[in-house]
């Protein structure tokens, strides 16, 4: 039996899930392996009515769905995109997500997308800004808004607060939740000079959601979230710090370059389930 | 940032294009953004610009893999780098990013086998588009048959939403075979008229190659001319039965699912 989540909204922890990418599409609908449930990246199935969307109702059929975007821009001085909000939301409503969350962050300003995940600057200003746009996303999808941290390289000299203190802040103002992706503190800890244990002790436990955790490529002068290899020891750790805070909830890894077979994603996914176990004795034997 | 970021070259030289000075002056950039121990600003900026193109490129790649192929890595990176200078991203989905590369490619300067390259990339936006429209139920083979006789004359063919018919200067479609075969014995590039039908059939994309008669009948049905007038046109380019190759055509179209319907008649 799952322990129950400790978030306010009484999100389900929905156990140890994978990202589905196409190259796994065979594997999975022909072994249809157990697995606890899947995270699909959003724009990937908006705009098609082909293949993608085809597999992807099957797997809905099976498995949870949560959804996981890349360009609400919410962090943007551009208007939200209308037209992606309502294909969101018709995405959510037929694979019956049991989240959407995307990233904090913009993505792009003048009507152009990037296509990165760009760094906000952490002001009061930007503060208000994305808490009032938040809180209209939540209103359009009828649902709580989901916000990962994502990895960060550079950082603005008018930021006024840390980061932790800005996403605490946001999801208080905007009563949204949050996708606490451990490699990505691990990342812009790093890259900034913080202490990552700092970042996630500072975290409203009651507003996480989910969890991330992958692989990253450390360059010597910085690290870059690649999503290609293995989760480093450091950041399992993180994890476990977390999670002894907020109890079990629906982790996720992602493994987005150089994808090896399901079965090695899967097993390194479910690494996460030994160290939630752990965690837990290691609770259980305090109390 | 994102006037440097979508700049070409080392991150030096970005900070000095005119789109980025027109934002930010290159000595100010110390003033927005701070240095960490082992980068300095402009260093820190480079991380993100130095991913931008690559992005670029790894998507339309993605679209459009025989031209990659024929024109090998460094034209095509040279290539897209002037398309997204032109036709930055504007969506939230990389599947509108290619839209306008076929015409792009066409009007360009400086590619080498430009002509054959566009014509290539205009097959290549075709199977994209083919894979990611609508799904429609498509028109029963046996409906053919049923069909009575006198109904044939004003009935209009309605093609699936996931079709699309081609009529190229070059042979691309066995080119574009070649390169997914990863058979480097490609065929000739010469100029040579091809027609070609792209439709998506259980989920899978599939290409025709057609002969002029056929893809002209097969044009003038799709583009709604009534089924009488479609064959009377047609069976004037034909010898022999023209009848009987026509039916025969139109039989194997709709058994390969090119159709969702018929109205009027």
């Amino acid at each position: 039996m799952k322990p129950e989540a400790r978030n306010r909204w009484g999100l389900p922890d929905l156990g140890i899930g994978i990202g589905l990418r196409t190259v796994h599409y065979p594997h999975i609908l022909e072994k249809q392996p157990e697995v606890d449930f899947f995270e699909i990246l959003s724009e990937n199935y908006m705009d098609t009515g082909g293949r993608p969307l085809w597999v992807l109702d099957q797997v809905a059929d099976r498995y949870p769905i949560v959804l996981h975007g890349v360009s609400l821009n919410i962090g943007s001085a551009d208007p939200l995109d209308r037209e992606h909000l309502s294909k969101l939301k018709t995405l959510a409503a037929r694979t019956r997500a049991h989240w959407v969350s995307d990233h904090l962050c913009w993505t792009g300003v003048a009507g152009r997308n990037t296509h990165d995940l760009l760094p906000m600057p952490l002001t009061e200003e930007a503060l208000r800004h994305v808490a009032a746009r938040v809180r209209t996303v939540s209103d359009v999808l009828e649902r709580p808004l989901v916000l990962e941290n994502a990895s960060t390289y550079a950082e603005f000299t008018s930021s006024s607060m840390p980061e932790w203190e800005f996403f605490g802040r946001l999801m208080e103002d905007a009563d949204c939740g949050m996708l606490l992706d451990v490699n990505n503190v691990y990342v812009s800890a790093f890259n900034h000079g913080f202490d990552p244990e700092t970042y996630v002790d500072a975290i409203d436990p009651t507003r996480v959601a989910q969890y991330h955790l992958a692989g990253h490529t450390n360059k010597g002068t910085h690290i870059v979230d690649t999503h290609n290899d293995h989760v480093i020891d450091a950041v399992w750790q993180l994890y476990r710090r977390s999670v002894a805070r907020t109890g079990n909830v629906a982790t996720l890894l992602e493994w987005d370059a150089d994808i090896p077979a399901f079965d090695v994603v899967h097993a390194e996914a479910l690494k996460a389930r030994v160290h939630r176990r752990q965690e837990k004795a290691v609770a259980a034997a305090a109390s | 940032m994102q006037a440097v970021i979508e700049q070409p070259g080392a991150v030096d030289e970005a900070i000095e294009a005119e789109a980025a000075r027109a934002e930010l002056d290159p000595a100010d950039i110390g003033r927005v953004i701070l240095p960490s121990k082992t980068l300095t600003a402009v260093e820190r900026v480079g991380v993100y610009q130095g991913m931008y193109l690559l992005r670029m490129i790894e998507a339309l790649e993605g679209d459009y893999p025989a031209v990659a192929h024929l024109l090998g890595a460094d034209a095509f990176a040279d290539l897209v780098t002037r398309f997204v200078a032109a036709h930055p991203s504007s969506s939230y989905t990389f599947n509108r990013l290619g839209r306008q590369f076929p015409e792009f490619l066409r009007v360009s300067r400086g590619v080498r086998g430009k002509a054959f390259a566009a014509d290539l990339a205009r097959l290549e936006l075709a199977v994209t588009e083919v894979f990611d429209a609508p799904e429609s139920p498509a028109w029963p083979v046996d409906a053919v048959a049923k069909r009575p006789t006198e109904a044939w004359p004003g009935s209009v063919l309605r093609p699936i939403a996931a079709f699309r018919l081609g009529a190229y200067a070059y042979p691309v479609n066995a080119y574009l075979q070649s390169v997914k075969d990863e058979n480097h014995d490609h065929p000739e590039v010469g100029r040579k008229a091809t027609y070609v039908a792209v439709w998506r059939k259980r989920y899978e994309v599939w290409r025709l190659d057609l002969s002029k008669p056929a893809h002209d009948f097969l044009r003038a049905l799709v583009r709604g001319r009534p089924f009488g007038k479609a064959v009377a046109s047609a069976a004037r380019g034909l010898q022999g039965a023209p009848g009987e190759q026509l039916f025969r055509w139109l039989r194997d179209w709709v058994a390969e699912g090119m159709f969702e319907g018929v109205e009027g008649g």
